[in-house]
């Protein structure tokens, strides 16, 4: 067991976690491909925190959970109140900040 | 060899749940595969020797977050017609993931330029402690401020207008 | 005091135009005539003055009026120079000046721009005397301007009927194709001799080095706009048209001075010209031939301005010839002498004009010496100076001109001159006769003032006596270089010579028109192209007008809309286009700003990767 294969994994995820973003528009979805970016962080942390024997990356993930929760809770707040807005969870449907065109 | 197979068991169904999570059309079976994702994580953090995050993680990511978002998509309730359709989905997903390949690799490499070997024992639950509360407590404060705004913001979000 | 001779004018130009425009319909006759004339007569008496002074002392005059323009070694001064040339034009300007303003007193009496008359008067007078004295070619272009400018005021003073605006507009434009000519000239002028300075003694130390052929090309730029400001061919078809302003208008500045600026101009220029004698050919044989030429048109005209007209032409032609042929001298006081009856004449044809109610048509006219006695006395007396026959002023001056021409050896244009002094003489008896001899035709006259009639005895007098100062003229003068070697008796034979074509000219003239007058009917094709003047002004506006016009329409409707238009619409349609695809872009979608964000993440990634080897 090296290092390698936990960087590996995290930034496999990561990309896996991006890739949602940008190819989704159920909102639910690009909310948990974030959650998904942010856990690799959290892995790389904890990889180089047991790396380099400094507890200190080990706080700095914990905090980094903390405020996962506290984006979680917004973050489907907002979904909720937008779905009562348009009563859609498609990203497509929220426009109104596009270039109104006239040629 | 023990951990290592219990690495590569964990990885893949890590994997498989982060792919259901990008490719699945109903919400629901998403949710499912960010438990799996999540519960795995907490398993690869447990494999670092890291008590403490993975029981945090657990019962934080787990308990907390997963269980949120699937009350939350559930409570949404969309049907299966109001759901978004999106005709382009697979070809999205090739296309993003050929775009992001440069960017994983140079991730990767860039990290595994660091050490090539686990060498130490590792720290327990005690030194993250005393570390949270000697050198982290203003961010430890902070963050107990930013959960209740969280709280608070979300309340005001979400609750129904009755005017 | 040169400085007051040239600013008078001009303020009381200024004083009289504020206090017309104050109150453009009150009716202030006498503040206008007595503001008006009065400058004119305190430019008179200081003009006089300055003459006299020159004349006694010997001496050029120079005063600087205004430091203008000073970089480096290149200095444009607003400067005076009176040397005997100046001072001669500036006594006879502004004396007939004067008599003309007293006369345009009575003449214009009732008119209701009287003051916008008497400003636009001024503003000329002074132009005139700022051309005549100034001290370089730059100032006399300004002059140059200004007097074409007030001759465009002027001619176009009845401005209600359109035609006169056009006869304006055609005098000012004709003008100004001259003016480029002008200009260049001067412009290459300053090239190659300005480097001393630029008035007139500067370029004049200046001017050896230069090749001939630069200072022909300048000769001949000069002498364009000559062409155009003295009304010789080319550019002569504005001269009849100007007669559509008032006749004091005629009198002074087509016929006594603007006209005469361009003579003034040659013979400021001696210098270059006396080493060009080629491009001083060319000018007398132009002079001759606009001589002739309207000699020939004015026989056939019926309208006793535009004879005047054209005989104003003949005139200068007979200037040019002299001092293209170098007698300087000979041409200026054909110029002094010329002012005198021509002014004259003028006047006189306006007091018959008034007489008969504004008709202006000679063979509507007639018998009117019963009448207009002394209208009729002087204009005999101006007819005969014109004609040459002495003791008059135009016998002395004509033929000082005319014996120069033969004597120097230019046979053709001596010939040709005489045979224009011949026509002159008849036509000039035949408006004499027509107007006065022949069959009565008067209906009721009105009367005329002594403010127009006092001026033409004054100028009747300077007719006949001002020829005796011949001797005396060219003395004090003395620009010219080439001095005559003339047998006494051949001198004798051609004066006598030129006196009996004179006399043949006003015999034939008598017997054709004292008795019964009738206008000529275009009734052979050759009397057809005389009395349409030789078709001029049409083959002008063929030749000319139309391509221009047509040019014009082109530009207008084809190459703007079409040319310009299009490469600046492209422009535009490619700036739009261009926005158009990138506000594309922004869909509104949050997904695609965050593709955009991986896609550059992406870019930086591979140049990274490939870059630093990773």
């Amino acid at each position: 067991m090296n290092p390698d294969m936990f960087f590996l994994l995290a930034s496999v995820l990561f990309s896996i976690g991006l890739v949602g973003i940008i190819s989704r528009r159920n909102l639910f979805i690009v909310y948990i491909s974030i959650e998904l970016m942010l856990s690799s962080i959290n892995l790389i942390l904890a990889t180089l925190s047991k790396l380099s024997n400094d507890p200190a990356g080990s706080v700095m993930a914990l905090i980094i959970i903390a405020v996962i929760a506290a984006e979680a809770a917004l973050f489907l707040a907002i979904i909720i109140h937008l779905n009562r807005l348009k009563r859609s969870i498609d990203s497509d449907d929220f426009k109104e900040l596009a270039q109104k065109g006239d040629s | 060899m023990l951990e290592t197979s219990i690495f590569i068991i964990l990885s893949l169904f890590m994997l498989g749940g982060s792919i259901a999570i990008i490719t699945n059309k109903q919400t629901v079976f998403s949710v499912f595969g960010f438990l799996i994702v999540m519960i795995g994580f907490g398993g690869m953090f447990a494999l670092l020797d890291n008590r403490f995050l993975a029981l945090a993680q657990i019962m934080v990511s787990v308990g907390a977050v997963v269980v949120l978002s699937m009350l939350a998509v559930l409570s949404v309730n969309a049907q299966e017609k109001n759901l978004p359709n999106e005709p382009y989905k697979y070809r999205w997903i090739v296309f993003s993931s050929i775009l992001v390949l440069p960017f994983t690799y140079l991730i990767y490499k860039t990290l595994s330029s660091l050490a090539k070997e686990f060498t130490t024992n590792g720290f327990t639950s005690k030194d993250i402690g005393s570390e949270l509360f000697n050198s982290w407590v203003l961010p430890f404060e902070i963050v107990s401020i930013l959960l209740l705004t969280a709280m608070i913001g979300a309340i005001v979000i979400a609750r129904k207008d009755n005017s | 005091m040169l400085n007051l001779i040239v600013t008078i004018p001009f303020l009381s130009a200024l004083i009289l135009a504020l206090v017309y425009l104050s109150n453009p319909s009150k009716k202030r006759e006498k503040l206008y005539a007595s503001v008006g004339v009065g400058s004119i007569l305190i430019t008179t008496i200081l003009s006089l003055n300055t003459l006299y002074q020159v004349v006694s002392s010997g001496e050029s005059i120079n005063t600087l009026l205004y430091e203008w323009i000073s970089i480096d070694n290149f200095t444009i001064n607003l400067a005076f120079i009176a040397d005997p040339l100046s001072a001669v034009m500036i006594g006879f300007i502004t004396f007939i000046g004067l008599l003309i303003h007293i006369y345009a007193v009575g003449y214009m009496s009732g008119d209701e721009g009287f003051g916008k008359f008497f400003s636009y008067f001024n503003l000329f007078m002074g132009s005139m005397l700022l051309l005549v004295l100034a001290n370089t070619p730059i100032i006399m272009f300004i002059g140059w301007e200004l007097v074409g400018l007030s001759s465009y005021l002027l001619i176009g003073y009845y401005h209600k009927d359109g035609a006169n605006i056009k006869a304006a507009n055609k005098a000012f434009i004709l003008n100004r194709v001259g003016d480029f000519g002008f200009i260049m000239g001067i412009l290459i002028l300053f090239l190659v001799a300005g480097s001393n300075g630029f008035t007139f003694t500067d370029i004049e130390s200046g001017i050896s080095e230069v090749s001939l052929t630069t200072l022909s090309f300048i000769g001949v730029l000069l002498f364009v706009g000559a062409m155009g400001k003295s009304a010789q061919i080319p550019l002569y078809v504005w001269l009849p048209d100007a007669m559509a302003g008032p006749t004091p208008v005629s009198a002074l500045i087509h016929a006594a001075t603007m006209v005469t600026a361009g003579v003034y101009m040659v013979a400021r220029f001696s210098f270059i010209y006396e080493l060009i004698p080629n491009v001083g050919e060319f000018i007398a044989i132009i002079g001759v031939s606009s001589a002739l030429f309207a000699a020939i048109i004015a026989s056939y005209q019926s309208d006793i301005k535009k004879i005047l007209a054209y005989s104003t032409m003949s005139q200068l032609g007979y200037m040019f010839v002299a001092v293209g042929l170098g007698f300087y001298d000979e041409g200026i006081f054909h110029v002094f002498t010329h002012a005198f009856f021509k002014a004259l004449l003028f006047m006189g044809a306006g007091a018959v004009i008034i007489a008969m109610h504004h008709e202006q048509n000679i063979f509507k006219m007639g018998g009117l010496k019963k009448e207009l006695k002394l209208v009729y006395i002087t204009m005999f007396i101006a007819t005969l100076a014109i004609s040459g026959i002495p003791p008059f002023a135009g016998f002395f001056s004509k033929d000082a001109i005319l014996i120069s021409a033969y004597t120097s050896g230019y046979t053709t244009i001596w010939v040709l001159a005489s045979l224009t002094a011949a026509l002159t003489s008849y036509y000039m008896f035949r408006l004499l006769f027509v107007v006065f001899h022949s069959k009565e035709n008067t209906k009721s006259l009105v009367k005329l003032t002594p403010s127009m009639t006092v001026p033409l005895v004054i100028l009747a007098i300077g007719a006949t006596l001002a020829g005796f100062a011949q001797n005396g003229f060219s003395e004090f003068l003395s620009i010219t270089n080439s001095s005559l070697n003339i047998e006494h008796s051949l001198e004798l034979m051609l004066e006598s010579l030129n006196v009996v074509l004179a006399l043949i000219g006003m015999g034939v003239a008598y017997k054709l028109y004292s008795k019964d007058a009738i206008e000529a009917k275009a009734n052979t094709l050759v009397k057809k192209v005389i009395i349409n003047k030789f078709y001029i002004d049409e083959i002008y506006e063929l030749i000319i007008m139309k391509p221009i016009v047509a040019a014009s329409k082109l530009i207008a409707n084809v190459i703007d809309p079409k040319g310009f238009d299009l490469v600046i619409k492209l422009n535009v349609w490619i700036y739009r286009s261009t926005g158009e695809v990138f506000s594309k872009l922004q869909n509104g979608l949050v997904r695609y700003y965050a593709l955009y964000m991986i896609i550059g993440v992406s870019a930086m990634s591979i140049y990274i990767i490939i870059k630093l080897g990773v």
